[in-house]
């Protein structure tokens, strides 16, 4: 068991660059997950640790040893790919075995070790089917009993979960999450889906373009994103951005307004802004209520309601669109006027590079 | 009206059918019964007399048993460049579909260009000559596969194109070698191909005629389709002997295609489309 290094790995297709230099320290037996829109290089990064990929620049620890010219097979890691790609011609019980059997593994250890990963994984009733006899979520388990089987240092998930049904999906998701206490074992998991990530990680990185915007635990980056694409990206409905003007810094206290807005004190380093610079005013949709005198006025555009809690879609007097999640069931009446308010040390400061404040 | 019309097409599907492929056999089989006498007729009649074992022994027995050393030869070539050409073409095939580099568009062009221009028999009887390959049986079994190889080829790397290359690389993260991913992860999954490729090419190697005639001379070499000379000559045919000679060499084409029938057409059209 160990954990992995990663120092300033690059990853380019002739002048292509897709991984522009990721830092990274996971620690043994952590779940990591990368997260990102496609194309943003998480897949190409997975796959570079698997070794499928080679590395241009930069170097790969798993351990303590540099893995960069390593063969997959050595490096001590297992991959579960998002079609599963099981042998279809070979039986659960050879899937499992296939790389004990290529390791030249004696008969009688093989065979405890796969019925022990069947255990685990409860599978047992299927070692004798053959791919295309089992359902996907089956498919999946054997994909990773193939993993299990081979006691990999870490584990490497691409996608596994996003050929799944939703409700499957969600069984499986928390079966990871109990494989990966059971096992102890160091996870690294990709996925574009950010529940998973959220309710899965101890650490989750944040991908855009090749580079890593941010790392840190979900709650972390959830409440402190360190810039407007993590903000955006993490958080479901997104959180609102919304451009204001500063009208005033006072020490921790940055006064904004905007058409849209009336002038809100955000508790922010104040820090090298002055009046009149552009900033964008974050708020999650979680956390606006209706209020006598908010500081948000619109007009409802749409109304979700889904009896524990109602999305509300509004137009801003600028034609933006904002959405709130309000608690309760409420009926509001589409293209009446609304007003919300915020708790101020709810909402979040970026600055014109869009950097958190 | 339309059910009418389809019925008619039908039976006029059967009726052409059988006109063009049954009746050119049975007239075969009829002509194995006759003597020689009634076959020197060439006609569409039933046999006088039951003659077909006194004939199929005559043909065994012709020019020193040499049906015999035909079917072991014609079966020597067969399975040897069969199998070749199932390890080789498959192998071309997966490096085709996987490694794509600047090389392949001419490695293409070279593919199709083997498929098209017709082989040139002297220059290649001079190759075979300074190798020492002419008139051997291993020097046929080389031609047959670099004349079908092509083929074969072409039939793989389409069905392999169709094989999602996860399944190549969970194989390596699993610890195999490039010959393990082959062998025991990609060849196994192109088996319906690989009966068409069985099917087509030993039907075709077993019957070849030309090839073994340009490149195969000797009595001792003599292939199945070669036999059919003994019985035809300028002035003087047995007839009866040679559709006799023609029906024994039939059958063992005729077992394949029984065997592996319906796995030739799902082979042909697999990896057509993406399913």
């Amino acid at each position: 068991m160990a954990g992995l290094e990663l120092k300033a790995l690059r990853k380019s297709y002739g002048d292509l660059e897709v991984i522009k230099g990721v830092d990274l320290h996971i620690e043994h037996g952590e779940f990591v997950v990368f997260v990102g829109p496609s194309g943003c290089g998480k897949s190409t990064l997975l796959r570079m640790i698997a070794g499928l990929e080679e590395i241009s620049a930069g170097e790969l620890v798993i351990g303590d040893r540099v893995v960069n010219e390593v063969e997959p097979r050595d490096r001590g890691i297992a991959m579960v790919f998002q079609s599963y790609a099981l042998y279809p011609h070979m039986t659960v019980y050879d899937n499992v075995g296939f790389g004990l059997m290529l390791a030249k593994t004696p008969r009688e250890v093989r065979d405890k070790k796969i019925r022990e990963a069947a255990r685990i994984l409860q599978m047992e009733h299927l070692l004798n089917r053959k791919p295309s006899q089992l359902s996907g979520g089956q498919r999946q388990r054997v994909a990773i009993g193939r993993a299990i089987v081979r006691q990999p240092e870490v584990f490497l998930f691409d996608e596994p979960l996003s050929n799944l049904d939703a409700a499957l999906r969600v069984d499986m998701r928390m079966e990871l999450a109990r494989l990966h206490q059971d096992l102890g074992a160091t996870m690294i998991y990709v996925t574009h889906d950010q529940v998973e990530a959220m309710t899965l990680a101890d650490k989750i990185v944040v991908l855009d373009g090749g580079v890593v915007q941010q790392v840190g635990s979900p709650i972390e980056l959830y409440q402190r994103p360190a810039n407007l694409f993590v903000a955006g990206f993490i958080g479901s409905p997104k959180m609102n951005l919304l451009p204001a003007i500063v009208d005033a810094v006072e020490g921790d206290v940055v006064r904004v307004s905007s058409k849209d807005l009336a002038a809100t004190a955000i508790r922010a380093s104040g820090e090298g802004l002055k009046p009149g610079d552009s900033v964008t005013l974050g708020v999650r949709p979680h956390a606006l209520t209706p209020t006598e005198s908010g500081s948000v006025v619109g007009q409802v555009a749409l109304v979700e309601r889904l009896g524990n809690e109602t999305n509300v879609s509004i137009t801003l007097p600028s034609g933006t669109s904002f959405m709130a999640v309000l608690d309760g069931d409420r009926a509001l009446r589409p293209s009446g006027s609304i007003v919300l308010g915020f708790n101020p040390a709810d909402a979040l400061l970026f600055d014109g590079a869009g950097l958190a404040r | 009206m339309k059910q009418r019309a389809s019925l008619l097409g039908g039976v006029a599907a059967i009726v052409a059918t059988f006109v063009v492929f049954v009746i050119p056999f049975l007239f075969i089989i009829l002509m194995a019964f006759k003597d020689r006498q009634q076959s020197a007729l060439r006609d569409f009649s039933w046999p006088t007399g039951f003659h077909l074992w006194d004939n199929v022994f005559e043909v065994v027995k012709t020019r020193n048993w040499m049906m015999i050393t035909a079917f072991i030869n014609s079966s020597i070539i067969t399975v040897a460049s069969v199998s070749l050409l199932v390890v080789f073409a498959a192998m071309v095939g997966f490096i085709l579909a996987r490694r794509k580099t600047r090389w392949n568009p001419l490695i293409e062009f070279l593919i199709l260009a083997g498929l098209m221009v017709p082989p040139a028999v002297v220059p290649t009887i001079w190759v075979l000559q300074g190798l020492k390959l002419f008139g051997t049986l291993h020097g046929m079994i080389l031609i047959e596969v670099a004349y079908n190889l092509p083929f074969s080829i072409i039939l793989y790397r389409a069905f392999i194109a169709t094989i999602p290359k996860d399944m190549d690389e969970a194989a390596i993260i699993d610890g195999a070698r490039p010959l393990d991913v082959f062998f025991r992860i990609i060849l196994p999954m192109l088996w319906p191909v690989t009966v068409t490729n069985i099917v087509v090419q030993s039907v075709g190697i077993f019957n070849d005629f030309t090839n073994p005639l340009y490149y195969l001379p000797g009595n001792a070499n003599a292939t199945v389709q070669l036999t059919l000379f003994n019985f035809q000559s300028q002035f003087s045919t047995a007839y009866n002997l040679l559709f006799t000679n023609i029906l024994l060499i039939t059958i063992p084409p005729l077992i394949v295609f029984l065997f592996f029938n319906r796995q030739i057409v799902a082979g042909m059209t697999a990896g057509a489309v993406k399913g």
